[in-house]
């Protein structure tokens, strides 16, 4: 059950999600990744490919325009 | 041993940050808007409906995070496509409406409303060249403007250089003409095959690119 912070902020589409799905490969089950992001269009995509792979997903505005998105890996 | 907790209840169990009430701020441009639509209208109503129209489209654009960038560059980087099925769809409304508005204009005796524009080897170019450049810079046109409005800086330094681009292009642009484009002639499906048959290969087509990116969406799951 360890946590991972991923630094997204200040980085556009479509490199959040890259670089999500390079970290999220080397986790195990039950793993959280929180990826902090600041760009609106990662707030879609990173969320829609996890929940498409099966993850459990949740998003919380940490701050004006900022988000954590935590992802627990189910598989 | 931490008992084991979803995802969810971490994140309920988290301090909140204090976040700025953009309330009044909200106001203040809504009162804006309104005020510089009625002195709009008061000069013209066309100046008016375009105003009220651009508002609207932007408001589309960023809830639905509607994006012409990732609609071409998901479904091979990350291989989603759900963007690119909204593109096609969207492609699909437009295709009947300006249809529609098009055979009112013919039947009626007029001339053809819309631009019909050029085909040729200046297409291709210049639309992979445009894709190199929006995915390098994060957004096409009305993706760039829809997030410079949302304040993501690095899109700011995105629209200096395509404003700057783009008058470098209209600067030189009747070279490019004269070069790539004159010589080559646009096609109007209906005006080609009939009206009927135009619309229906334009739908099938859509519709084919749908099914043909829906199975690539979903093949991508394994």
């Amino acid at each position: 059950m360890a946590e991972y912070r991923l630094d997204c902020l200040g980085e556009a589409c479509p490199v959040p999600l890259l670089k999500t799905q390079k970290k999220f490969a080397g986790l195990n089950v039950g793993d959280v990744l929180i990826v902090e992001i600041d760009h609106s269009c990662a707030m879609k995509n990173v969320p829609e490919w996890a929940r498409k792979e099966g993850h459990n997903v949740e998003i919380e505005e940490t701050g004006d325009g900022e988000w954590e998105i935590y992802i627990e890996k189910a598989k | 041993m931490e008992t084991k907790t979803t995802v969810t209840e971490r994140v309920a169990v988290r301090p909140g940050r204090k976040k700025k009430n953009q309330l009044p701020a909200a106001i203040v441009v809504l009162l804006g808007v309104i005020l510089f639509g009625v002195m709009l209208g008061g000069k013209s109503a066309g100046l008016a409906i375009s105003w009220i129209f651009g508002i609207a489209f932007g408001i589309v654009l960023q809830k639905s995070r509607f994006c012409f960038t990732a609609a071409f560059r998901d479904p091979v980087l990350t291989g989603s496509t759900s963007l690119t099925k909204a593109v096609i769809i969207a492609v699909a409304v437009a295709s009947v409406g300006f249809g529609a508005i098009q055979y009112a204009a013919v039947t009626k005796g007029g001339t053809l409303p819309g631009f019909v524009s050029p085909v040729g080897w200046h297409v291709a170019i210049g639309a992979l060249m445009f894709g190199i450049g929006m995915v390098i810079s994060g957004g096409c046109a009305s993706g760039t403007l829809m997030r410079v409005g949302e304040g993501f800086m690095m899109q700011w330094l995105s629209l200096i250089f395509f404003v700057l681009g783009t008058l470098w292009g209209a600067h030189d642009y009747s070279w490019w003409k004269s070069i790539f484009i004159d010589g080559t002639s646009g096609v109007h499906l209906p005006s080609v095959l009939g009206w009927p048959l135009g619309i229906v290969l334009q739908l099938t087509v859509l519709g084919l690119l749908y099914i043909l990116a829906d199975r690539w969406g979903n093949r991508q799951k394994s």
